[in-house]
């Protein structure tokens, strides 16, 4: 179990020291999402509709979509220098590369929500600090989910011919279901109502997102094979 | 396959069609002859003899792909690719189809084309997740890596299904309740001629996707075929 562990943090540890190197990935998230924000508030009007009834869908769209352009890279990366046959060949169990890539893009993609969360609150002029704790439940259950199988699918995408086209086309009609989730759980939580109330959603997104990681626990091992 | 086979194969399939034609020309007496006409929605009604089956038909055909998908991930034999690669484009045919069926239906009754609500809601999502995975066929170079990412992809596509169920159905809801299968028991909510011509048209469905099952398996093995008579070919000469 030690092993399995520091297996893992290798590969986190991995990602992250190139990113800080490199600091490519999390600045194009943090700049898209914020493109995606201010286009969509464009293409609404926000003296008629009312801003705590859009505001969920757009920052979580900001989300997915810039979460995909980490997912992308996730394993491309690896692809560019042959690095991924390397990882394979580690005498290392694929499930630990598999949750390694997953914390990795997990974490990725945690850093940049905490930093578009205070722009959309000055956007949206809509108040999070009040009911910040369920918010952060939600969104790292939507993110958890989002990433459990965004990190399966984009492992395999990553050996096709068009991989940017194929992995939001094979991502976004299974995300569906966290996505439905997650926009009614944040508009119920910056409505102030209690979470309590949305039980059914809460058990929705948590069980796609064990249902999820353990598919992926299962299957990691057929597409890391080369 | 050896020729001897493939003429065995021939003979079935030739039962199978004659049994198909049959069971279709049934079906057909029955929804336009036999069948009287629905009291309040009227003559368009009828278009639910092809709706239901048409449905019931594509959600089987993707619970093949499943079963195949994990049969082919476990045993890794060519023939289970096979198998889910015919019955995911027999289901993506039969999902438009009920995507085409639906709005005819709705526009008369509903009064709109489409409305969102939960049950043509799930079925375009899954209309979508199937053709995602014959993209990813048609993305990947024949092989064994093409065969594992579809399986994959059938499994984790198939899983969804009721998470999408239920949360489009949380999200809203307007289709007439199940009428066949009801808490009352089955077939309470329907005259019995209704349900007979239901049950003849879905046997006639059911046999017509095991012929087109056969039709393009067989065609799949040939292809698998041709493709070892040539690469013998290039190196004997």
């Amino acid at each position: 179990m030690n092993l399995f562990l520091s297996q893992i943090s290798a590969i986190v540890w991995k990602d992250f020291v190139t990113e800080l190197k490199t600091r490519e990935l999390l600045s194009a998230m943090f700049i898209f999402a914020l493109l995606v924000i201010l286009i969509f508030i464009f293409s609404v009007n926000l003296s008629v509709v009312k801003a705590n009834e859009v505001g969920p869908g757009i920052l979580w769209v900001a989300f997915l979509f810039s979460g995909t352009i980490g997912l992308n890279r996730s394993f491309m990366l690896e692809k560019e220098n042959g690095c991924l046959m390397g990882l394979i060949l580690v005498p290392a169990d694929r499930t630990a590369i598999y949750f390694g890539k997953l914390i990795s893009n997990f974490v990725f993609l945690s850093i940049m929500e905490l930093f578009i969360l205070p722009l959309f609150m000055i956007f949206f002029n809509i108040d999070l600090l009040a009911h910040l704790l369920p918010l952060l439940l939600v969104i790292f259950l939507g993110t958890l989910g989002f990433c459990a199988l965004g990190t399966l699918l984009s492992s395999l995408a990553s050996n096709l011919k068009t991989r940017e086209i194929m992995l939001p086309i094979l991502l976004y009609p299974l995300l569906v279901p966290i996505v439905i989730g997650v926009v009614r759980m944040t508009g119920q939580v910056l409505a102030g109502e209690p979470l309590s109330e949305m039980m059914n959603w809460i058990g929705l997104t948590a069980s796609f997102d064990i249902i999820y990681i353990g598919v992926s626990i299962m299957t990691i091992d057929h597409i890391l094979e080369e | 396959m050896s020729s001897d086979e493939i003429e065995e194969n021939e003979e079935e399939g030739n039962i199978l069609v004659w049994l198909t034609g049959l069971v279709f020309l049934a079906a057909m007496i029955a929804i336009f002859i036999y069948v009287p006409t629905e009291k309040t929605e009227g003559v368009v009604q009828r278009i639910m003899y092809f709706h239901i089956p048409c449905a019931w038909l594509s959600f089987f055909a993707f619970f093949v792909v499943f079963i195949c998908s994990i049969l082919f991930l476990w045993k890794k034999d060519r023939e289970w690719d096979i198998y889910s690669h015919a019955s995911a484009e027999i289901g993506v045919i039969f999902c438009s189809l009920v995507l085409i069926t639906g709005p005819i239906w709705a526009k008369p009754i509903w009064g709109a084309w489409w409305v969102w609500d939960a049950r043509l809601t799930s079925t375009l999502i899954l209309w979508l997740i199937y053709v995602s995975y014959l993209m990813l066929r048609a993305q990947s170079d024949a092989g064994s890596m093409r065969a594992r990412y579809a399986a994959v992809l059938g499994i984790v596509g198939f899983l969804d299904i009721p998470l999408i169920h239920f949360s489009v159905l949380w999200w809203r809801a307007f289709h007439p309740q199940p009428k066949v299968i009801t808490s009352e028991g089955i077939g309470k909510g329907m005259d019995p001629t209704m349900l007979a011509t239901l049950g003849i048209s879905l046997c006639a469905f059911t046999l017509l996707y095991f012929l087109l099952m056969g039709v393009r398996v067989r065609q799949e093995k040939l292809k698998d075929e041709i493709d070892r008579l040539k690469r013998e070919k290039i190196y004997s000469s």
